[in-house]
């Protein structure tokens, strides 16, 4: 049997032609501009030293979508969606800056304070959240409804709850440990990189190491069978639901820190459908099973770099959303199963002709 | 002699690793009806589906009706008359049994579905089949058997010259399959060319002229069904005598043993009511009756995958209250169910992890199985079940029928159980995995276990069991010794020709 770099199954793999699609459209981007790879190590004036450049920033922006991206996977795989993730980014937001200046008509002006201890602004959008998430696991786990119709709930729901946290207002802050966790650096990386990093460990390391994953796989793919063999598929659909509402919850901080603010309407818009898509390019399948956290977050990157090329190059904004929708479309093309099997056709048959060359 | 209408010659498929096909000719007439047998992974699937274009052969020729073709895809092999009847219905359950039978090929007048044709067609087509029944009724709304005739009914319509029917009978019970056979015999008489798959033997004899035997992807022969016994039949099939694998010792409970399970009055109202009965140490009770008998409904509740709204169960005279499997499981039951497919296996998993399954659920899923531990339990029972699977990493899913239950038991035995429930752990596989299995369940026995075994076939139960209780009308109506007992005292109570007592 003659040995090749790259095995057939992952040249079939969706994974594969993830990180291809990844790489083209990097390549593209550094044919048009030649400084579209370019990494800098820059001086900051407070002294810190920071990694600048578009792929740092790839990753950087990448950041809210990839966490999201990780419960979805999860959720994914037991054959469920929840579509209310950006939902819940705004009501962290919400939450966050109600705390950081309450009460507002004492504190009218933003500054570089927080009223309420820190503490609380980080925990209880957290917390908020992952009820939130509860809430859905309970209604799809323990009610059986199905998940698009009960996350609408919360999609629908959870801006408005935005929107009475803070009495319809916009508040922004300026205090700095809050500005901290979207702008901040550390060890020469953004620091939403470095929370991104934490979580995606955090989350393979929870279910490749525990029996979690197998568990959920098995409920995806047969949740009779998966029955009658003793799991909780209840409690399993619960604790899924939770931990991509928790996920939701540190997104919405990352991202009103970055705007220094929260935005009821705005935060998280389209997060969901985003989300959705970062774990499909991944290469899990929507019919749910087996699922690729590592592919997932190839997908969120593939999602974050086609915008950033759009941006970078500037299109004009209202074409924004159709390119993106362009390119995706033939990523989506390249991964479907029967052009990845006749590439890798061609490329045994080439590699079988090779080796009778030789031999 | 009738003509011969399909010609396989030389065929060979090689699939990563295996040779699925070696050089298997297989020759139909028209007016025949041919049996293609042979034990699960012997080649029968793989021959059928080159033939109906799911796989392309690597060599060899088929002449249909004297041309040379080579189907593209089903779609194609139907196109050119040859048309498939598959083992699960594929039809759409929600539409109606007409459009069912015209989906694709609706008649159309004056640009629109004519839907009195479809309709007045389909219910011809129907009463061809010897099922006089409503139409535009939604196909779900029939049992299987119907369901079955209704994808019988339009894979002949489409022009059928030859038609493959693919363990058609499975699902069906006795008189279903009565009339499934007069349907075939009249497609036959027709002139059409039927290629029949089946497990049951039985079957084979009933209806099949003509028979070709496969082995491990090799042609062993053809018979015509008068010049070949059962016996010789199956030692084709296997290549081993039969008596040798038949050679099973039951059971002998010493008469103190003790009762593991004590089921006292269990029922759900309007399901099953009233259902008692024990099982002792080292005992193999049967389950015999029909189909819907309500056997599966008290397994069901034994084991907590339905809740039993009366009685109690008892294990080592511990009363238990079940909510879900996870409890019984905990208290040392387990249940191979009868749906494989449906409640069995995790197609997408690997065969390790299918067999770790359902100790991993007893210690829940923090407490993970360590990967070597795991990897020693499937090679254990790799070895042990002889399941045929190049390694433990391989799905569930693409194995053969009876190594998927292999795979199942094997999912069960890790727990070791002191009851294990078995519902019709023997169907739709080939006599040789029928009897490991049988010989499994006895070993089981012999170790002190329990075992609950419930079957369709009376002969294989009569076989093994130290106990029978026939079951019939969702209730429990006899309970007999399995040593004194004969396949004609079962019948006649499944019959409802009064039960032994009132006999005699």
């Amino acid at each position: 049997m003659k040995k090749t770099l790259i095995s057939g199954a992952f040249v079939r793999s969706k994974l594969f032609w993830a990180i291809v699609a990844e790489l083209l459209i990097l390549l593209v981007g550094f044919i048009l501009r030649p400084d579209f790879l370019s990494i800098q190590l820059r001086t900051l004036s407070d002294g810190t030293t920071v990694l600048f450049g578009t792929p740092v920033d790839i990753f950087n922006r990448a950041s809210e979508i990839t966490i999201i991206a990780m419960g979805m996977t999860l959720v994914i795989a037991l054959g469920g969606t929840d579509i209310s993730v950006g939902a819940l980014v705004a009501v962290s937001g919400a939450i966050a800056l109600k705390f950081l200046r309450w009460d507002v008509l004492v504190y009218t002006t933003p500054g570089d304070y927080t009223v309420q201890p820190y503490y609380l602004v980080i925990l209880l959008p957290l917390l908020t959240c992952t009820l939130m998430g509860l809430f859905n696991g309970v209604l799809i786990g323990k009610l059986k409804l199905q998940p698009i119709i009960a996350t609408l709930i919360l999609m629908v729901g959870g801006r408005g709850i935005a929107q009475i946290v803070t009495n319809g207002k916009q508040f922004t802050t300026q205090y700095t440990p809050f500005k901290f966790i979207g702008n901040g650096s550390f060890l020469g990386l953004p620091l939403p990189i470095l929370i991104t990093l934490v979580v995606v460990l955090t989350v393979v390391l929870f279910v490749r190491r525990t029996s979690f994953g197998m568990f959920v796989e098995s409920v995806g793919i047969n949740p009779n069978a998966s029955r009658v063999s003793g799991l909780r598929s209840d409690t399993i659909i619960i604790i899924v639901y939770v931990l991509t509402g928790l996920l939701s919850g540190i997104s919405g901080l990352i991202y009103s820190s970055r705007i220094s603010s929260n935005d009821s309407n705005n935060a998280g818009l389209g997060y969901e459908m985003d989300a959705i898509l970062a774990v499909v390019i991944g290469g899990t399948s929507m019919t749910g099973g087996k699922f690729s956290l590592l592919g997932t977050v190839v997908g969120s990157l593939i999602i974050r770099t086609i915008t950033t090329l759009v941006l970078y190059f500037g299109v004009v904004s209202e074409a924004i959303m159709a390119f993106k929708a362009l390119i995706i479309a033939v990523v989506i093309v390249l991964q479907s199963e029967p052009v990845r099997n006749a590439i890798a056709k061609r490329r045994s048959k080439r590699i079988a002709l090779g080796g009778e060359a030789r031999a | 002699m009738q003509d011969i209408i399909l010609e396989m010659k030389d065929i060979e498929k090689t699939f990563p690793g295996v040779k699925a096909l070696d050089r298997v000719n297989f020759t139909l007439r028209s007016g025949q009806i041919h049996a293609l047998l042979g034990e699960n992974g012997a080649g029968k699937s793989t021959l059928i589906k080159v033939l109906t274009g799911v796989h392309r052969m690597d060599a060899g020729t088929i002449l249909f009706e004297g041309k040379s073709i080579r189907p593209t895809s089903p779609m194609d092999a139907q196109r050119q008359g040859i048309s498939t009847v598959y083992q699960e219905v594929n039809l759409c359950p929600n539409l109606t049994v007409a459009e069912n039978i015209f989906i694709g090929r609706q008649p159309m007048r004056r640009g629109q579905i004519d839907w009195k044709t479809i309709n007045r067609r389909a219910h011809e087509l129907m009463l061809r089949m010897g099922m006089d029944i409503d139409v535009t009724l939604p196909l779900a709304t029939y049992p299987i058997a119907i369901q079955q005739m209704a994808s019988i009914a339009r894979a002949v319509d489409i022009n059928a010259r030859i038609l493959i029917l693919d363990e058609p009978t499975s699902s069906l019970d006795e008189n279903e399959v009565r009339n499934l056979f007069s349907v075939m015999r009249e497609l036959k008489n027709q002139g059409m060319g039927i290629i029949f798959i089946t497990h049951f033997l039985d079957q084979v004899y009933a209806v099949s002229d003509q028979l070709t035997v496969l082995r491990n992807g090799r042609l062993v022969g053809e018979y015509t069904a008068q010049e070949i016994g059962k016996l010789e039949l199956v030692t084709a099939m296997i290549g081993k005598d039969i008596n040798e694998i038949y050679n099973l010792q039951k059971a002998q409970p010493g008469e103190d043993a003790k009762a593991v399970l004590d089921a006292q009055n269990i029922g759900i109202p309007g399901k099953v009511e009233n259902i008692s009965l024990q099982v002792k140490e080292g005992e193999l009770v049967g389950f015999a009756g029909l189909l819907g008998s309500g056997r599966t409904e008290t397994a069901e509740m034994l084991f907590g995958v339905t809740h039993a709204a009366q009685g109690s169960i008892s294990m080592h005279g511990e009363v238990l209250a079940l909510k879900t499997p996870l409890d019984a499981i905990r208290k040392k039951m387990a249940f191979c169910p009868e749906d494989r497919k449906r409640d069995g296996i995790i197609a997408d998993l690997s065969v390790r992890e299918n067999i770790a399954l359902a100790v991993q659920a007893t210690r829940g899923f923090l407490h993970p199985l360590p990967q070597k531990e795991q990897q020693e339990l499937a090679d254990k029972y790799i070895q042990l079940l002889s399941i045929a699977t190049p390694d433990a990493d391989k799905k569930v899913g693409e194995l053969s029928g009876g190594n998927q239950q292999k795979v199942i038991l094997a999912r069960w035995m890790a727990t070791n159980p002191d009851l294990m429930i078995l519902d019709e752990p023997t169907r739709g596989i080939d006599v040789g995995a029928k009897a490991e299995i049988q010989r499994l369940m006895l070993e089981m026995c012999h170790e002190g276990r329990s075992v609950i075994f419930i079957s369709s076939e009376i002969d294989e139960i009569i076989r093994c069991s130290n106990r029978i209780i026939v079951m019939r009308d969702l209730a429990k109506a006899a309970e007999m010794d399995g040593s004194a007992c004969t396949q004609a005292d079962i019948l006649a109570i499944i019959a409802n020709e009064g039960t032994k007592e009132e006999a005699v």
